[in-house]
């Protein structure tokens, strides 16, 4: 049995063990399942505890699955959530999620965990009525371990090395299934499968009157693009995470419109004129591909991704009218990474 | 009151350490770079930096180079080309 990182010892009360936390900032300021050996051990199971799945910015500290499990313990997860940490750490080490920009931004983006497969829905990540949150332990504190792990780990901390002017309740925890039973389209990925996507937190679709796919996609894509959005500045790394309410999904797909259908009208109606975007934003220090940026008709429609592609379409959710547009940093490309850690 | 250990949830750098070279004392005759991160009025500031260098410091030339954009690192080749052509250089973020 390998050793473990240094100890502390405090007092074994709830409060004791939160002010311990709190003062060493070492949490989100919520309380936390004390991380004993003990329990490290289990949520770790069989893995080595000093692999390191790489260096984490932006002070660049070993993202150990011994942290990992700290961390996980700490956020109230159970041992069966461990995998789907691990595969979402793993995505969002890879350089095209930018996890550095993602740190330390001023802009109030957390990561989006969205899980299909099995394994999900085995361990009770919900998919259904209320995803987002709150009342769903998996959901809740498997997101929750992954921003303990950003905070501790990574040492964003707000203020000093995450500089986001204002945060985000995303950032406390955001997780969900893909509501895959409900997807006419099929799942975003086959299989046990995290994608990870640089997102601010979910903006309301409210469509309570349209009874065919137009009129849904319409008010989808007015809700995806502001001249305050991030998204669409940097336009090779913008984009757009559509998560449909299943009635929504319903009436669209009845109406003949397929996903790549879903994508290309709404990358073809998520834009906003030339002349809207020079009022403000980020107008000045965009980075623009050479033909945007030779556009010099006050009323052309600018995209606001680079490709349909750019546009990604899952359902989540329960019964309601509703379905949110999550826009990226402007920064960051989502990362999908299989949950290869599956036992028992 | 019982008393309980918990682990540290705080990752450790294990990354090898470098030493990096004395700034110089005194700039006359060097080569200064500037990191531009993109964002408005950094090339204003760079300017009139780079001027008074020249001016009165004796700075040899100023070099400024700009990222694509705020959120993205500097490229390898500008990065090379600094490290190879300067003295000093400066990472600016303006916002």
């Amino acid at each position: 049995m390998q050793d473990l990182s240094p100890s502390i010892e405090i007092d074994d009360a709830p409060e004791a063990v939160l002010a311990a936390f709190v003062e060493r900032d070492w949490c989100d300021g919520l309380p936390i399942v004390p991380p004993t050996e003990e329990r490290v051990r289990a949520m770790l199971g069989r893995e080595d505890p000093h692999q390191s799945l790489g260096p984490m910015p932006p002070l660049w500290r070993q993202a150990t699955l011994e942290k990992l499990s700290v961390n996980a313990v700490m956020a109230g997860c159970e041992p069966a959530y461990f995998p789907v940490i691990v595969a979402s750490v793993e995505a969002m080490l890879d350089p095209a999620f930018n996890l550095y920009g993602v740190q330390a931004t001023t802009h109030p983006v957390a990561p989006l965990l969205v899980v299909n497969g099995p394994y999900a829905r085995r361990i009770g990540l919900h998919a259904g009525s209320g995803c987002f949150g709150p009342g769903f332990r998996a959901n809740a504190t498997i997101g929750r371990a992954i921003r303990l792990i950003l905070m501790n780990v990574g040492g964003a901390w707000p203020g000093r090395h995450d500089m986001a002017t204002q945060g985000s309740p995303a950032k406390f925890s955001y997780a969900i299934a893909e509501n895959e039973a409900q997807n006419p389209w099929g799942p975003l990925h086959d299989g046990d499968v995290v994608t990870v996507f640089g997102g601010e937190a979910p903006h309301n679709v409210n469509d309570h009157v349209s009874t065919a796919a137009a009129g849904i996609l319409h008010t989808v894509a007015d809700t995806s693009v502001s001249l305050g959005s991030n998204v669409g500045w940097f336009l090779s790394q913008s984009q757009l995470l559509i998560a449909f309410g299943p009635e929504h999904a319903v009436t669209i797909h009845a109406d003949g419109f397929s996903r790549a259908d879903v994508q290309r009208f709404i990358f073809e109606h998520a834009r906003l004129p030339l002349r809207t975007l020079k009022l403000g934003g980020m107008w000045g220090i965009h980075d623009w591909p050479r033909w945007m940026a030779a556009v010099t008709d006050e009323d052309a429609l600018l995209p606001q991704v680079p490709s349909p592609d750019d546009v990604f379409v899952v359902v989540a959710g329960g019964p309601g009218k509703h379905s949110v547009v999550v826009p990226n940093c402007t920064f960051s490309r989502a990362v999908s990474r299989p949950i290869p850690r599956i036992t028992g | 009151m019982a008393r309980i250990r918990v682990l540290s949830p705080v990752g450790a750098v294990n990354t090898a350490s470098f030493s990096a070279p004395p700034l110089p004392t005194d700039l006359a005759g060097r080569v200064v770079g500037f990191i531009d991160n993109n964002k408005a009025n950094f090339d204003r500031l760079v300017d009139d930096i780079g001027a008074l260098l020249t001016k009165q410091y004796g700075v040899k030339r100023v070099l400024h180079r700009k990222k694509a954009n705020a959120a993205t690192p500097a490229p390898a080749e500008v990065l090379a080309e600094l490290a190879k052509e300067c003295d000093v250089v400066f990472a600016g973020s303006a916002d």
